[in-house]
């Protein structure tokens, strides 16, 4: 498809299916527009020269993308999808071999001629690496490292790592604590952008309890995807070790959802950062004096995204010395705007190259 | 541990007895069963004694000991890397724990041995290794010769099988199944073990990136060391506790002393699995006396049909819980590391 008009037309009208609106949010062609000439400057700059000082340029897309997916949730794999289709490569995607129904099953909903610019795969062979001329990976540290000795030093690599995110609530719990519980709820803490734990200026056990009580509340509306056997004994586990820690710690406390592996919420005196074991256990601690990685230990390096509640920009600037990459209001950690630069990259100036004439 | 295997009634005696004494005896455990609402005069199962988790044993604030940590004579640390928590297991005497072994190799039946080859580190090079201690205590009751091939910087020199097994004299290998990895790696050809020779290979491939089916493991045996299955025994236990459990073979159960029993837990019930179905496996260790006789573990396994109506169930061990270590996003392409 040659104009990039065109796909933005096909593009909007495919993120405007519920199948994927429910993913994407809601997408529009202006939006498409605006984000192209925010990232590349201009939204006819892959079809046409324009001048670039006293050069004319024009950004070139690789040819052929593979994304490489994990199947944690879907959010990330039609972020990825959508940005290689809008600026007008063949998309390759690689999707776990358990497979990503929520990818597959709505592809074949797509316009024929973006259905046409994409492939899914639940292995790759050698030709798919070499046709490859940009990789965009979403997986584990060790998967990424396991990816990136298969790069060839022409292909442009975006790789997404291990991630999680946290939230930062200084005021006014009681509307904090409801958005926290859907910022933690929400696809089940499956996604690098949901929340692990939350620092709390204040008295943070009172607010672990609110927060219980919030995600009781969410659980009721919107209960919890089915657990598999690990996740279910990863949970259990979580709880007797906590429970034996708080029956001999008065500074631990832990809140569970009743008979039920629904929610979990621990108030740790430890200002550590802690991987939960997901699916909806989140750790309460007291904001440190000094909240920085040093007291928040080696997890942080790994940080996505901040949650901040009340959120403004002095706060937000207040921890801009942490490694993540991404500070917003809480209650909005699992819907990135359309701009927002995923792990750092320029999601559309990365994948492209540029050709000069002058 | 000496004389007639433990019966069902009895087992169920001691194990309450043992509850309580560590009730008594070992706080941050009792703070726990309080916790559950949970105290031995309302206890008379021992299906019903609290089981804790191997990571309330990474807690050095709360040490699980009957006795004053200060009476500590042996401390046994799990495996684990520089950033992560170790558990610890204290031992007042290791009179008991290596009883332990002894007595279950003898009530299992396993072999006899005089001449050892250890690729375990030998215990004063791994004083914290409770494998290395175990290895230090068969050899030491067996074996009439006894090699350590692996040094203290845990470099294998394979040049003692090939020296014993050209003597013609039969030889017992243990070693980690990672251990025995590197071995046949280090081997310039194959060695043909003579008749009578076998292995214990125990452990997985934890922290590491390598994953080798059993029956890929034992038919590295067989063409390395011309070791059938029947001649491979597997040793499953953990720091934790103070007794193993032992299979011999690619398709055969793991069986414990009797002074052990075990239950599989339905994870999303936390109920007893329904026979056939995989759960987690909950130890229960008489030996254990003094830290804390149930154990709770992230291994999945699964009752093995069996004929027995009473003594430990035999059970099919599945592996390591995938979800054991947690994660944050993106595990699924976790399956480009797999060869």
């Amino acid at each position: 498809m040659s104009l990039t008009e065109d796909r933005i037309q096909l593009l909007a009208q495919a993120c405007s299916l519920d199948e994927v609106r429910k993913w994407t949010g809601n997408i529009s062609s202006g939006d498409l527009r605006a984000w192209l000439e925010s990232e590349l400057g201009s939204a006819t700059i892959l079809d046409e020269f324009h001048p670039h000082g006293p050069l004319l340029s024009k950004a070139i897309a690789p040819e052929t993308i593979l994304h490489i997916v994990s199947g944690n949730t879907a959010h990330a794999a039609f972020q990825s999808l959508i940005r290689g289709l809008l600026i007008g490569s063949h998309n390759l995607v690689k999707v776990p071999s358990a497979g990503l129904p929520e990818l597959t099953d709505a592809i074949p909903l797509f316009p024929d001629a973006l259905r046409q610019m994409i492939e899914i795969h639940t292995s790759l062979s050698d030709e798919h690496w070499s046709d490859a001329n940009a990789v965009v990976a979403i997986g584990s540290d060790a998967s990424i490292e396991a990816i990136q000795a298969r790069i060839e030093p022409h292909q442009t690599f975006i790789p997404h790592s291990h991630k999680l995110s946290i939230g930062l609530v200084h005021d006014d719990f009681e509307t904090a604590a409801a958005l926290a519980a859907r910022d933690v709820s929400l696809y089940n803490q499956r996604g690098c952008l949901s929340l692990h734990a939350i620092y709390v200026s204040g008295d943070s056990n009172s607010f672990a309890g609110m927060l219980a009580t919030e995600m009781e509340a969410y659980a009721h509306n919107d209960p919890p995807a089915t657990l598999t056997n690990s996740e279910a004994g990863a949970i259990r586990n979580l709880r007797e070790a906590v429970r034996f820690q708080a029956a001999n710690d008065p500074g631990l406390k832990l809140w569970e959802s009743e008979e039920s592996l629904d929610w979990t919420v621990i108030h740790d005196p430890s200002p550590e950062l802690k991987l939960s074991c997901l699916n909806r256990c989140v750790y309460v601690k007291a904001l440190p004096d000094t909240f920085d990685v040093r007291t928040l230990g080696a997890e942080s390096k790994h940080l996505s995204t901040i949650a901040l509640h009340p959120f403004d920009q002095a706060k937000a600037l207040a921890v801009e010395h942490l490694p993540a990459h991404r500070i917003c209001p809480m209650g909005q950690s699992q819907e990135p705007s359309l701009y927002w630069h995923h792990d750092g990259f320029a999601p559309l100036a990365s994948l492209v190259k540029w050709k000069d004439i002058g | 541990m000496h004389g007639s295997p433990v019966c069902d009634t009895d087992f169920n005696s001691l194990a309450v007895q043992v509850f309580a004494h560590q009730y008594e005896h070992n706080i941050p455990y009792q703070n726990y069963c309080i916790s559950l609402d949970i105290h031995p005069d309302k206890l008379a199962r021992w299906q019903d004694i609290p089981a804790l988790p191997t990571d309330a044993f990474k807690l050095p604030s709360h040490p699980l000991t009957t006795f004053p940590l200060k009476e500590t004579r042996k401390t046994f640390l799990t495996s684990g890397t520089t950033t992560e928590s170790r558990g610890m297991h204290h031992f007042a005497s290791t009179g008991l724990y290596d009883q332990s072994i002894l007595s279950a190799w003898h009530e299992l039946r396993l072999p006899c041995f005089e001449h050892a080859i250890s690729l375990i580190p030998h215990p004063d090079h791994a004083p914290d290794s409770s494998l290395s201690h175990m290895m230090g205590v068969l050899s030491g009751h067996f074996a009439t010769s006894s090699s350590w091939i692996t040094d203290e910087s845990g470099t294998l020199d394979p040049g003692d099988i090939a020296r014993a097994a050209s003597a013609g004299r039969p030889i017992a290998l243990f070693g980690t199944a990672l251990s025995f990895l590197h071995l046949f790696r280090s081997l310039e050809k194959p060695i043909a073990l003579p008749e009578g020779s076998w292995a214990m290979e125990t452990g997985g491939y934890k922290g590491t990136r390598h994953e080798l089916s059993k029956k890929e493991l034992y038919e590295l045996f067989e063409h390395h060391l011309s070791l059938k299955p029947e001649s491979l025994i597997n040793e499953y236990s953990m720091t934790e506790l103070s007794s193993q459990f032992y299979t011999r073979g690619l398709n055969s159960p793991h069986n414990g002393p009797s002074w052990t029993r075990i239950r599989i837990i339905d994870p999303i019930t936390n109920t007893d699995a329904e026979p056939g179905k995989a759960g987690h496996l909950v130890i229960y260790d008489l030996a254990n006396i003094d830290s804390v006789m149930a154990v709770r573990t992230q291994d999945l396994a699964l009752l093995a049909d069996s004929n027995l109506d009473h003594g430990p169930h035999p059970f099919k061990l599945l592996g390591r819980d995938p979800s054991a270590l947690p994660r944050g996003c993106s595990r699924s392409s976790d399956e480009f590391l797999t060869p």
